[in-house]
């Protein structure tokens, strides 16, 4: 119990929600690759004319012209273009966020609800559009404001508010019932009020940075995977060696500030002063003595460590400075980037999970007509496959889609996690 | 019940800067019938629906299926209680039947109609991110077909603490097993404090006890994490005779000391066998603390004459010493009792925290603490007690009317 990153680990966003960048590529391509076979099963087994208001009217969907009843398949969305849609719509969330004025918490654990919803569902079975806005109420009950559904319709002018309410319980799904997001910003607070307390820090480059900082924590970290890959105090150094480098280096010469003991022994030591561009050293350094486990946790050999990790994740917060809120509302930009994708997208659906309302009545109605017979056996009828014996007993919160391999294990013995 | 269940918000924008709200007065409200498949179905039936779809089968995504796979690893039995808020069913792990657990099913609330209520927000927040061996574990959530939430609870079959106070006649225990109690418990709120958690409901039936004698701090239902400075919190929390002076006077910035405060009633309240500040409104609360505990002052609590709700008996009590409650509560020796003097601080800021809780040499002083498996126990009835805890609508037990506030000035005003 007793560290931080003890707690961290315990977290779910360490638990559910953190993966390296291959393990998040192949959970987005299966996902893919998974919505395009069902759809595909779905669309082909539509009834030829059927006049279905939540599937899409395209030619794709016309009965050839011999009169067969088979439809021609859509272009599907490739796993890229997908990624490409759940940015520009993590930006539109960001967008409804501002105009509500809402907190910074509640866009951010918003945008990270969005994110990890689409990482087990595509963006062709379940519509972004709507799914934005369900991610945005449900971010404000998260984080313990609790608005009416009518209230935050009028805010923004939605006729049927209430079909917000039709995709909660599935972004809840979606979320694995975990929704406490962990963010930096607190972690921003912390950091600007310890470089304070140094000596000869200039108070106004200080608020500058913490300034610049803020600003890419409300944007950069939201619209990339950042929140997967890194812990918060990660991402927080990160957007402050944006905003200010020498003041990131200055904090974390401070925080690792152990210095190996003088030289009154094993000279074939070599002091850890080769700076950022020196590779760590590889093998492990002398007798173990008093000092060997501050050297683990604050030596010079952890600093280059996280030094590395922050600046990786300097790099991806690099790609969506907050500059670039206006380029994903640039006309321009949308009708090269986002339209035709768009469009792929209005083809590719899924016909029976566009419609959330009509989903959440249907799944209703299921229920009601189950009721009965799940009193007496809660085995759903079909579901009962071979395959239930399979899932691991002791992994509580299901493992299908996130088997435990992806857990970062390296960050074990580092105090704020190793580099991916 | 026609009052909405949140607090309606004053600024320009609903979502910012606001405390947050806290659901109504339907603790001992009127019972409702629920017929959610219903009313469901007749409140989405006004929607276009295609026809050609209702009769296609659903088949599962990915996102279902684990779901289904989550819920077929348990098996519910039956029913142990039956709330508002929520049923309690016994069930256990289907690959191994001596697996126990409590699954609590929530349901969908009529009075609520915003989506998943409050309460089950902040229940699901908490308790899937805190584990601790004094905090009820959340073993696993799945939703019914219905989408009800189901909450996968460690089964706790000997009942709550509120059940061993009130045998007087039957369950005797001594300084040892209140020790032991008190200290679980002290750890719990501070795990809690520690991942910046407050509770906000601590009560002696919020206090489950484990088959092997383990207490469990139960009930989130109320809590939340610790606000940034300066962002306000609802003063509304906390079952009034466990709630601390500064909620009672309406107090919008504050800290774990309230829970601390809880803990000292819970303390006094093992010792007495009987609810120490027992206030049927939070006028005679207040009373009760000015009479029992010390009136606040500027004096003792610099500040508190500034809070929106301040308003005392007119013949001030001074604050009563430690010597004052040896005579009543010396059965935990005087270390004891100065645990408990500083858990009631009236100052929050004097107040000992739940770590300094935790450091007090109480704990190391004679009798040490019973064993878990050695505690006092009831035979029977712990199951049903369980059950009613579980499903119990968290938190308030009555939310007084704006007008019960303006009363008590009046009050004070006539009675001296």
């Amino acid at each position: 119990m007793a560290t931080e990153d003890a707690r961290y680990r315990q977290s779910s966003q360490y638990q559910l929600w953190s993966f390296s960048p291959t393990r998040l590529a192949a959970m987005r391509d299966k996902t893919n690759a998974a919505a395009r076979a069902r759809i595909a099963e779905r669309l082909s087994s539509l009834p030829a004319l059927s006049n279905n208001t939540s599937a899409p009217t395209s030619s794709a969907n016309t009965p050839n012209a011999d009169g067969s009843s088979t439809p021609a398949l859509p272009e599907f969305l490739t796993p890229p273009e997908e990624a490409q849609l759940v940015t520009f719509f993590t930006s539109e969330l960001l967008r409804a966020g501002d105009h509500a004025e809402m907190s910074d918490d509640i866009k951010a654990t918003a945008a990270a609800f969005f994110r990890r919803f689409y990482v087990t569902n595509s963006i062709m079975t379940y519509p972004p559009q709507e799914m934005l806005f369900v991610a945005l109420f449900f971010g404000c009950k998260a984080e313990g404001t609790f608005v009416s559904i009518a209230e935050f319709g009028k805010t923004f002018d939605r006729e049927h508010p209430e079909d917000i309410l039709a995709g909660e319980f599935l972004l809840c799904q979606g979320l694995r019932f975990a929704i406490d997001v962990k963010h930096p910003f607190r972690a921003l607070r912390g950091a600007t009020m310890e470089l304070a307390t140094l000596p000869d820090i200039d108070r106004n480059r200080l608020a500058a940075a913490e300034h610049r900082a803020r600003e890419v924590l409300r944007f950069s970290p939201l619209i990339t995977d950042a929140y997967f890959h890194y812990t918060p105090s990660q991402i927080m150094l990160a957007a402050l060696s944006l905003a200010d480098r020498g003041l990131t280096e200055r904090l974390m010469t401070q925080t690792f500030h152990h210095v190996a003991p003088p030289p009154d022994n094993s000279g074939a030591d070599t002091p850890a002063s080769s700076g950022p561009d020196g590779p760590a050293p590889a093998t492990k350094r002398g007798p173990p003595r008093g000092s060997e486990d501050k050297a683990q946790i604050i030596g010079p050999h952890i600093r280059d460590q996280v030094l590395g990790t922050i600046e990786a994740c300097r790099n991806l917060l690099a790609r969506e400075l907050p500059e670039r809120r206006e380029h994903w509302s640039d006309r321009a930009v949308l009708k090269a980037q986002v339209t035709p994708l768009r469009k792929k997208l209005s083809k590719c659906r899924d016909p029976d999970r566009w419609n959330l309302v009509e989903l959440q009545r249907v799944r209703r109605e299921q229920a009601a007509k189950r009721a009965d017979s799940e009193e007496a056996d809660p085995a759903p009828p079909g579901a009962a496959a071979a395959n239930n014996t399979a899932a691991g007993d002791g992994t509580v919160f299901g493992d299908a889609l996130a088997p435990r391999e992806v857990k970062r294990r390296r960050v074990l013995d580092d105090p704020f996690g190793g580099p991916l | 019940m026609a009052v909405s269940p949140l607090v309606a918000p004053a600024t320009s924008s609903p979502f910012k800067r606001q405390p947050s709200a806290v659901p109504s007065s339907n603790g001992n409200g009127t019972p409702r019938l629920l017929q959610n498949s219903n009313n469901n179905n007749s409140n989405n039936n006004n929607r276009p629906a295609p026809n050609s779809n209702n009769t296609l089968p659903m088949t599962l995504d990915p996102i279902e299926q684990l779901n289904e796979d989550e819920k077929r690893k348990y098996v519910k039995g039956k029913k142990l209680g039956e709330g508002t808020y929520a049923n309690v069913y016994l069930g256990h792990a289907r690959h191994d039947p001596s697996v126990l657990v409590a699954i609590k099913k929530i349901k969908v609330q009529q009075q609520y109609q915003d989506g998943m209520a409050p309460d089950a927000v902040r229940e699901l927040k908490y308790l899937r991110e805190l584990h601790h061996p004094n905090i009820i574990s959340l073993v696993s959530v799945f939703s019914s077909k219905d989408q009800n939430l189901n909450l996968v609870l460690e089964y706790l079959p000997l009942g709550d603490l509120e059940m061993l106070i009130r045998d007087v006649d039957r369950v005797r225990y001594g300084a040892g097993d209140i020790k032991a109690w008190m200290g679980m418990l002290a750890r719990a709120v501070w795990f809690c404090h520690d991942n910046f958690v407050l509770h906000r409901d601590i009560k002696p039936n919020n206090l489950l006890i484990a088959a092997d004698g383990e207490v469990k701090l139960a009930d989130f239902g109320l809590a939340r994490a610790f606000a940034d400075p300066g962002r306000r919190m609802t003063a509304n929390v906390i079952t009034r005779w466990y709630r601390p002076p500064e909620l009672l006077f309406g107090a919008r910035h504050y800290s774990g000391a309230v829970d601390v405060w809880s803990v000292g009633m819970v303390f006094a309240e093992l010792i007495i066998r009987a609810p120490f500040l027992a206030g049927n409104t939070e006028v005679e609360q207040i009373a009760l603390i000015c009479k029992q505990i010390g009136t606040p002052t500027e004096d003792n609590w610099p500040g508190v004459t500034q809070l929106r709700e301040y308003t005392v008996p007119t013949d001030v009590v001074a604050v009563w010493g430690k010597e004052a409650y040896m005579g009543r509560f010396g059965a935990v020796g005087a270390d004891g009792v100065d645990l408990l003097v500083k858990t009631v601080a009236l100052d929050p800021k004097k107040r000992i925290t739940a770590r300094e809780m935790l450091e007090h040499r109480w704990w190391r002083t004679d009798p040490k603490p019973t064993r878990k498996e050695d505690l006092p126990r009831k035979s029977s009835g712990g199951e049903e007690k369980m059950a009613a805890d579980l499903k119990r609508r968290p938190g308030i037990v009555e939310e007084e009317a704006r007008g019960a506030k303006v009363a008590r000035k009046l009050d004070f005003g006539q009675s001296k």
